[in-house]
């Protein structure tokens, strides 16, 4: 859901880490557990890997020492702001194969929804994400596109030439998103002010949503150096 | 329909137009680079991530080297 499926939809050339998003139920997590042994993976940082801090929004970090993938960093996840649940995640998911190997990432939208927190490096692999979207679709468009476009697009001429050549679902969608009205009016400087802000609100509304998370973990770091021995005098 | 060369330039162009298994095979290539030039795993250090701790991040570095470390600057 991270990195990785940025490189597949083309918003990113590399990524170092796998970061995915798991379900909950015991045997899931019990299947997780199985193969994260298989990779050696060992978790690091905090929260531990159980199943309260997944459900709570956290995300629990590995390190696997397996030979051939030793170092790789695996982020898993199981809650995501402004995400519905892994069901309805996973009955949307995109499926890819190559070489044999099966890989199942986020649906578009949905990468674009996690992609929106308060990191200044999200912004602009939103900005990919959805324009390579429109770079590779723009000649085939149907009526779906253009509804993701004109809800995602955050380049302003690209929005511009959306909103004016489909103006009715433009007109339909600015009540989810005024900023709509000048894109269709080809008011660029505005409209990447308007830009601007809606970034700055969603960066906000993810803060808010984590404060009381960080809050947690710094708790849970407090606690952990409290359990560490202290070195044995000289 | 805007010519998306001409707005993010012919690299990121071309990497938009390749489908995704193009894609994964030419990450692997730079997986493959990136490893044999001693690129570390850990990811850089992100002050703005809700997971960030500094302690945390120095004591984990795989191999105890930063990405980037200052070596040697003038007196300013």
């Amino acid at each position: 859901m991270g990195g990785q499926a940025c490189v597949l939809y083309g918003a990113a050339e590399f990524s170092r880490d796998t970061d995915i998003v798991t379900v909950t139920d015991a045997d899931n997590l019990g299947r997780l557990q199985a193969a994260v042994d298989e990779l050696r993976a060992e978790s690091i940082a905090v929260p531990p890997f159980e199943r309260q801090f997944l459900e709570a929004g956290h995300a629990v970090h590995f390190r696997c020492r397996l030979p051939g993938v030793e170092g790789m960093r695996l982020d898993v996840m199981a809650k995501i702001r402004g995400l519905p649940d892994f069901e309805t995640l996973w009955n949307r998911r995109t499926t890819l194969e190559a070489a044999d190997t099966v890989i199942d990432v986020l649906a578009l939208p949905d990468l674009v929804t996690a992609k929106k927190t308060q990191r200044d490096k999200d912004w602009p692999m939103i900005g990919r994400l959805v324009e390579a979207h429109y770079a590779q679709h723009a000649p085939t468009v149907h009526d779906a596109m253009i509804d993701f476009w004109l809800r995602e697009l955050r380049s302003p001429p690209i929005l511009i030439d959306v909103a004016q050549a489909a103006p009715q679902a433009c007109r339909k969608l600015t009540s989810v998103r005024p900023l709509l009205t000048l894109a269709a009016a080809g008011e660029e400087e505005s409209l990447a002010r308007a830009l601007r802000a809606e970034e700055d609100a969603e960066r906000e509304a993810d803060r808010r949503y984590w404060a009381p998370l960080k809050r947690e973990l710094e708790q849970l770091r407090r606690d952990r150096r409290q359990q560490v021995p202290d070195p044995p005098a000289e | 329909m805007v010519d998306i060369r001409s707005l993010v330039g012919d690299e990121w162009a071309e990497w938009y137009l390749m489908t995704p298994v193009q894609r994964l095979e030419e990450t692997s290539k730079l997986w493959l680079t990136y490893r044999e030039l001693g690129g570390s795993l850990d990811p850089e250090p992100d002050p703005q991530s809700p997971f960030y701790d500094p302690d945390e991040w120095r004591a984990l570095a795989l191999d105890g080297r930063a990405g980037v470390r200052l070596v040697r600057r003038c007196g300013i």
